[in-house]
């Protein structure tokens, strides 16, 4: 079992887990995340610290990505992006799948 | 006019070559200190340390040096410069902890002089050679000049040692050489390829003026190029003495041990590291002035038994604009992250760590442009940005290990908030700055602590904000605040350090006003992103507010303490503008602070009320990000927060979810 960040776990067996409710979130490492929930929503959802709505500087939409948990509803991923883009942001573990 | 290829622009771009290959071109002209493998092995433990130290002492003075001399407060205030040492073949040996992008690129430089200066002019003993060509090296845009020298012992090429630093203006339409508005580098300042500056201990006045004279602050900027010279003769004073009293044959040995001791616990460290891949993208709003599109930096880092690769394919092409980085800029972007969080406990030898490292670049892309794409913001544009991608993908590795994953860290500042300040001094003299106060960004969070608020940047380990008084003193601005701003640290288990503001108006300027130049990116999106969850940092954000009535409040004694107590006409700058300020327009810019770590439902509600007591997190922030209810002492209601955590984490998962 390894800790992985603050909410996965890799188990011996290649699985990846929440480490706060045991929910299976991805079969092995080079899809880590393939059952968490995905949502998107309007960037300043983030907070306070969206200042200025997105508009005022881009015509392209920008939104606030999440995954979650479905088990707990633990944030696992966060970003802002342009809706229009795909997230960059997977990793997996192992040789280059 | 579009991006159109410069025929013979070629020649100046900097080839990687394997050391071997680049002395057998440069013996042909000049002798080449070197020792065999044997030197090394005979080497004890007590002279090798004594050695290092001292080497990296001299890089001490260097930095020292260049800082006393200069006159700009970028330099002397804020620490934007370094210093470097390289061995014969250019591979750097130490650099300061100073500004590290700086020195990243310096062997780049030193090494397209030994290929294409070795023959003519030459290289001899009181040389020093003179470059601002970010194609080449030595920096990553041209304001980032540089002065290298080779250092000779018994007439051989024994070494180099490098200064450089940020200069203020050298040119181009806008002031400060920032040219918002331009689309290729013509718009800046020109770039120049290794020029002998000095021959035989003597500065060539003729070389000299061909610099200064495009600069809007000459003085100044030949001040700086002495404070540049110096920092170079105490490194060849030092040096020299110390090969005296050690001999050359150990003190070079000592130089190829340091690199190769850095590599070698760098290969140890990566070895432990599971084996994976690690995406990022890091973006910005705007090339220039005017420019409503948001662009891309695609990274994929793979980690495969002790090396790392770095695929920045997929990434977007060069654009019209100034935000472009040469390849110096990509590797500014990597080696400051790898000091910094993989070599926090590995000497900073670069020339030894590159071997660990491989860099798959598409030339002709935003941060691997070629000629004549515009570059006047490299360092602070796309070098920046490929660091907050390299910085996110080596977090996550690190963080994977149980006790290596304390070095982690969630982005810092996830961009420069460019002010730039030209006109008429409160002494009748011109002057040209750029306000360095962003230098205080914040840190990201940690693995397992809130980031650093205001504590700096991730590659400039020693640098520092001017005082109020100095800018106060030194240019013609009244602050009316800088301070540390609510919220603008990223939301996490572990909260990102919060960046700043500062909000001044024009100030005794004969002119009445000063000449303002704002370019920064992060304002339609953050671009600290968190990590594990962990939001990112606030957005930058700059407002300027016209024909305010801020000197009848001074006059009546009164300091306003925000925007909202000022009456006038509210401006939201967009990322890249050049305008003027009157006497009485006040100007408020807000740059960003670092990423969160982990989840904000899951942070200490203690810690979340410290923040609302301390004004780091706003009581809307509290509820809404954190889930923090708060008793009207200010200490966490534990049953409300618990049902607001609960609702929360319904919203998250419930309708919307895909
Ligand atoms: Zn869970």
């Amino acid at each position: 079992m390894i800790h992985l960040d603050d909410n996965l776990m890799l188990t011996d067996d290649g699985a990846v887990m929440c480490a706060h409710c045991q929910t299976r979130l991805g079969e092995n490492s080079h899809e880590p995340l393939a059952h968490a929930v995905r949502r998107e929503r309007p960037s300043r959802d983030a907070g306070p610290g969206v200042h200025a709505d997105p508009k005022t500087f881009t015509t392209r939409e920008i939104v606030l990505r999440q995954l979650f948990c479905p088990g707990c509803s633990t944030v696992l991923a966060t970003e802002i992006v342009p809706r229009d883009e795909p997230s960059f942001r997977h990793w997996s573990l192992g040789a280059k799948a | 006019m579009p991006l159109i290829h410069v025929a013979g622009s070629e020649k100046f771009v900097f080839e990687e070559r394997a050391s071997d290959e680049l002395c057998a071109i440069a013996s042909k002209f000049v002798p080449l200190h070197t020792v065999d493998a044997a030197a090394e092995l005979a080497i004890d433990p007590l002279t090798y340390e004594v050695i290092r130290h001292r080497l990296s002492a001299i890089t001490d003075d260097m930095g020292d040096a260049l800082k006393r001399m200069s006159g700009s407060v970028v330099v002397t205030d804020c620490n934007d410069f370094n210093a470097a040492i390289a061995d014969e073949a250019g591979d750097l040996i130490l650099v300061g902890q100073y500004n590290m992008q700086l020195a990243a690129s310096l062997d780049m430089a030193i090494k397209w002089t030994l290929e294409h200066r070795s023959e003519n002019p030459g290289l001899r003993p009181g040389d020093m050679f003179f470059c601002n060509d970010p194609w080449i090296g030595g920096g990553l845009h041209q304001n980032d000049a540089s002065v290298f020298a080779p250092l000779f012992y018994d007439g051989e090429l024994f070494a180099w040692s490098g200064a450089v630093c940020h200069q203020v203006d050298l040119g181009g339409v806008s002031p400060g050489s920032w040219s918002v508005a331009g689309t290729d580098v013509f718009w800046e300042s020109t770039p120049v390829p290794p020029v002998k500056i000095v021959e035989n201990g003597t500065l060539r006045p003729d070389i000299e003026d061909m610099y200064l004279r495009r600069s809007r602050v000459p003085k100044l900027i030949a001040l700086d190029l002495r404070a540049k010279l110096g920092a170079n003769n105490v490194a060849q004073q030092r040096l020299t003495q110390l090969i005296d009293k050690y001999g050359p044959r150990v003190v070079k040995a000592v130089m190829k041990k340091m690199m190769h001791d850095a590599e070698h616990r760098l290969r140890s460290k990566l070895r432990s590291l599971p084996d994976g891949t690690w995406g990022a993208v890091a973006h910005q709003d705007g090339a220039r002035a005017g420019d409503s599109n948001i662009y891309k930096i695609v990274l994929q880092m793979t980690k495969h038994g002790d090396k790392l690769t770095f695929d920045f394919t997929g990434t977007d092409a060069q654009v019209e604009g100034f935000v472009n980085c040469t390849f110096a800029g990509v590797r500014g972007g990597i080696m400051p992250i790898i000091l910094t969080m993989l070599c926090n406990d590995i000497p900073w030898a670069p020339g030894g760590i590159y071997r660990c490292v491989e860099i798959i670049s598409e030339r002709g892309t935003i941060n691997n442009c070629t000629f004549p794409a515009g570059i006047g913001k490299a360092s602070v544009a796309s070098a920046w940005a490929t660091q907050n991608a390299v910085s996110e993908c080596v977090a996550q590795m690190v963080g994977t290990h149980p006790q290596h994953r304390k070095a982690a860290m969630s982005c810092c500042q996830g961009t420069w908030d460019l002010a730039l300040l030209a006109g008429v001094d409160q002494r009748g003299a011109p002057f040209v700055t750029m306000l360095c106060d962003p230098m205080a960004g914040g840190l990201g969070a940690r693995v397992d602590q809130d980031g650093v608020d205001t504590g700096g940047q991730m590659p400039i380990p020693m640098g520092r904000i001017a005082d109020v008084e100095i800018n106060e003193f030194s240019f013609p601005m009244l602050y009316l605040w800088r301070r540390e701003e609510m919220d603008s640290g990223g939301p996490g288990r572990y909260r990102g350090g919060l960046g700043g503001s500062s909000c001044f108006v024009p100030h005794d300027s004969p002119l009445h006003g000063v000449h303002l130049v704002v370019s920064a990116p992060g304002k339609a999106l953050p671009l600290a992103p968190g990590l594990a969850g962990g939001y990112p940092s606030a957005t930058s954000y700059d407002v300027l507010m016209r024909g305010t009535n801020v000197q009848q409040m001074l006059a009546q004694g009164f300091i306003p303490g925000d925007l909202d107590e000022i009456d006038g006409r509210h401006e939201v700058l967009p990322s890249h503008v050049e305008t003027n300020m009157a006497a009485n327009d006040v100007y408020f810019t807000h740059w960003q602070g670092g990423g969160g770590y982990g989840d904000p439902l899951r942070r200490d509600p203690h810690e979340v009320a410290l923040d609302v007591a301390s004004f780091r997190v706003s009581p809307r922030a509290a509820s809404d990000v954190y889930g923090v209810m708060l008793k009207t002492d200010g200490t966490p209601d534990a049953g409300a927060t618990e049902a607001r955590r609960r609702d929360l984490r319904r919203d998250r998962i419930g309708a919307g979810a895909a």
